[in-house]
């Protein structure tokens, strides 16, 4: 095994943790503002693919279809918000997961009836295609545009979120909901937008891995899974554990790739259980 | 309370007797097998209020531990059933002792992604469960015991009172559970965990111990599933089933342990009706489930009590309309 193909491997783990980390990031911020487990994360990360690729493929432009998606899963995030999750806040989780889990089964069927079951796949724009040389060895000009995308986004959210007087009044919802609410801020818009920011995660990550993996009707649901785990591993209350925790699982999972090739995906869930059990409240978490 | 266990338990009877006489005789042992994992969901769901989404992995391992004896040996039959049911609780048991550390939205996340872990090993262990075509060659052997005189179990109503027997001592022994002094210990740590934990009760362990009942029986359960069609699908731990069994047990209710049997019955119904309709009866589905979130939370078992409180009340306002 040679020093370059460990070093591709490296960079294509972080790429792929960056997909991971930008659905993470938006689960953790729907979970942390609206405390709702979103089942439905895996259907929109699926939407955003599908539109990314028809639009990609009709107009024959990634660049449409990228904002396409984005937009496309957002606004699909707002629906699920406004006539859906909203009716159920303040009642018992198992009820909100239901409600979820229904409206992910309803979404993904309906990706069916419009798409087909059969996979398709996309290439990179012109620009992107190719590869570029490290010195070392050759890596796929795409990789690092999802991981230049990826981690573009992630610090323009953390610089609202941190840096802006809507971020402000984010992390005050993340604290303390009902006295953000008492002072006067419109909190339902503040969910709506919130959902609407994680969703249009989801979509956007889904878009990105188009050419990467191609669009099929079971990738929400692998993807799903896998941010669960991310959230998880990266800790209760704290919305940037995700990011660190999503690139830590992409890098595990395709360095194991290497030596382990079949169990790659087993192994992120035995690294799940290993860190929960010394380190329950996560990577990053708060006790 | 006991008059209504008696109502319940005399109404499952005879759901049981009529079951095969309205829907085909393998459908009605779905449905059985659903009930009993249903309840066994309850008794983490509705008793323990852990909101387990992983329900499916427990079934999955038992279905696949017992499928591959059956598949593989001429083991009499209940040992395979039961060893099933014992590799599910030995996975319960570390899956409920890594989950009960968490609560909320991190626990469901955490059950979740161990069902998720059990799919990817049924899917890649090709060896043993057949991977993302299922474990096939599953037998039904004649004998019960070794040593037991044959039946043949391949006339499926023999197989569906077989199937019934079992789901019923189950249930059962779930009753039973409930109603020991474990039971109690679940529900007060529902309710108030520091409180019952500073009482000077270990919740945790309590709680791995219903996870490890619940899962020896979901396993038992699985097995049984594995022998109607004679094959273990890898569907049968993939997580949509988990959503379905946490359906079954909300739309029945969770109050009780008859409600997730109303449930079981009524996914089946559903989903038997909906097939027929549309390939992509899950839509019409997802739909339901829905719409069941949105206007009837309590399930179907507290319709039924709202139901008789207002029959209850008529009753008494003739009564004194009677007496007056």
């Amino acid at each position: 095994m040679t020093t370059g193909l460990i070093i591709v491997q490296l960079m294509n783990g972080i790429a792929l943790g960056a997909l991971y980390a930008l659905m993470a990031f938006g689960l953790s911020i729907i979970k942390g503002l609206l405390n709702i487990p979103n089942f439905a994360h895996g259907a929109l990360y699926l939407i955003g693919a599908y539109v990314a690729f028809e639009v990609s493929s009709s107009l024959d432009s990634f660049w449409l279809g990228l904002p396409a998606a984005v937009l496309a899963s957002a606004a699909v995030g707002v629906v699920i918000e406004r006539f859906g999750v909203r009716r159920l806040y303040g009642s018992a989780y198992l009820f909100q997961l239901l409600l979820l889990f229904g409206i992910a089964l309803v979404l993904e069927q309906c990706v069916i009836l419009i798409w087909g079951t059969l996979g398709q796949s996309l290439t990179p724009p012109g620009i992107l295609m190719g590869a570029v040389d490290l010195g070392v060895s050759l890596f796929p000009k795409y990789l690092l545009f999802t991981t230049l995308v990826s981690f573009l986004v992630i610090v323009g959210i953390w610089f609202v979120i941190e840096k802006t007087h809507f971020g402000a009044v984010i992390r005050a919802g993340l604290e303390r909901r009902e006295m953000v609410s008492a002072l006067g801020i419109n909190i339902e818009l503040l969910f709506t937008l919130a959902f609407a920011m994680g969703a249009g995660l989801a979509g956007l990550a889904g878009a990105l891995a188009v050419p990467l993996v191609g669009v099929s009707n079971t990738m929400g649901t692998d993807m799903l899974a896998i941010a669960f785990v991310v959230v998880v591993l990266g800790g209760l209350g704290s919305i940037y554990g995700a990011i660190a925790a999503g690139l830590l699982v992409g890098i595990v999972q395709s360095m194991s790739a290497l030596w382990v090739p079949s169990a790659s995906t087993v192994l992120i869930y035995a690294m799940m259980i290993l860190i929960i059990a010394f380190r329950p409240q996560g990577l990053l978490g708060e006790r | 309370m006991l008059d209504n266990r008696l109502i319940g338990l005399v109404l499952a009877l005879a759901g049981v007797i009529v079951a095969p006489l309205l829907l085909p005789v393998a459908n009605a042992t779905e449905l059985l097998i659903f009930a009993l994992v249903a309840a066994s969901a309850n008794l983490l769901i509705g008793w323990s209020g852990l909101y387990s989404f992983g329900q499916a992995a427990l079934f999955g391992i038992g279905g696949y531990a017992g499928g591959y004896l059956l598949a593989n040996t001429d083991l009499a039959l209940l040992l395979p059933v039961v060893f099933g049911g014992l590799v599910a609780a030995v996975f319960a048991v570390a899956m409920g002792a890594m989950c009960v550390r968490r609560v909320g939205i991190y626990f469901i996340m955490l059950t979740f992604a161990f069902n998720q872990l059990v799919y990817y090993i049924a899917y890649s262990w090709r060896d043993v469960t057949g991977g993302e075509d299922g474990l096939f060659g599953i037998e039904r052997p004649g004998a019960l015991l070794p040593g037991l005189p044959e039946i043949d179990l391949n006339v499926p109503i023999n197989f569906y009172i077989l199937v019934a027997v079992i789901v019923g001592l189950c249930f059962l022994a779930l009753l039973r559970v409930v109603d020991s002094p474990l039971g109690q210990i679940l529900l007060a740590a529902k309710d108030n965990p520091r409180r019952a934990g500073s009482v000077g009760y270990d919740i945790h362990a309590a709680q791995t111990l219903a996870f490890a009942i619940s899962g020896f029986f979901s396993g038992i359960a699985g097995v049984l599933y594995g022998m109607v069609y004679w094959i273990m699908p890898i569907d049968a731990v993939h997580w949509l089933t988990s959503g379905y069994i946490v359906f079954m047990v909300l739309v029945g209710g969770t109050s009780s342990m008859f409600g997730p049997l109303i449930g079981a019955t009524i996914f089946i119904l559903l989903q038997d009706f909906f097939s027929t309709l549309w390939a992509r009866w899950p839509l019409l589905f997802g739909a339901v489930i829905i719409a069941v979130v949105m206007f009837l939370r309590g399930g179907v078992i507290e319709l039924v009590s709202h139901v008789r409180g207002f029959a209850a009340r008529r009753r008494a306002m003739r009564g004194e309309a009677g007496n007056a």
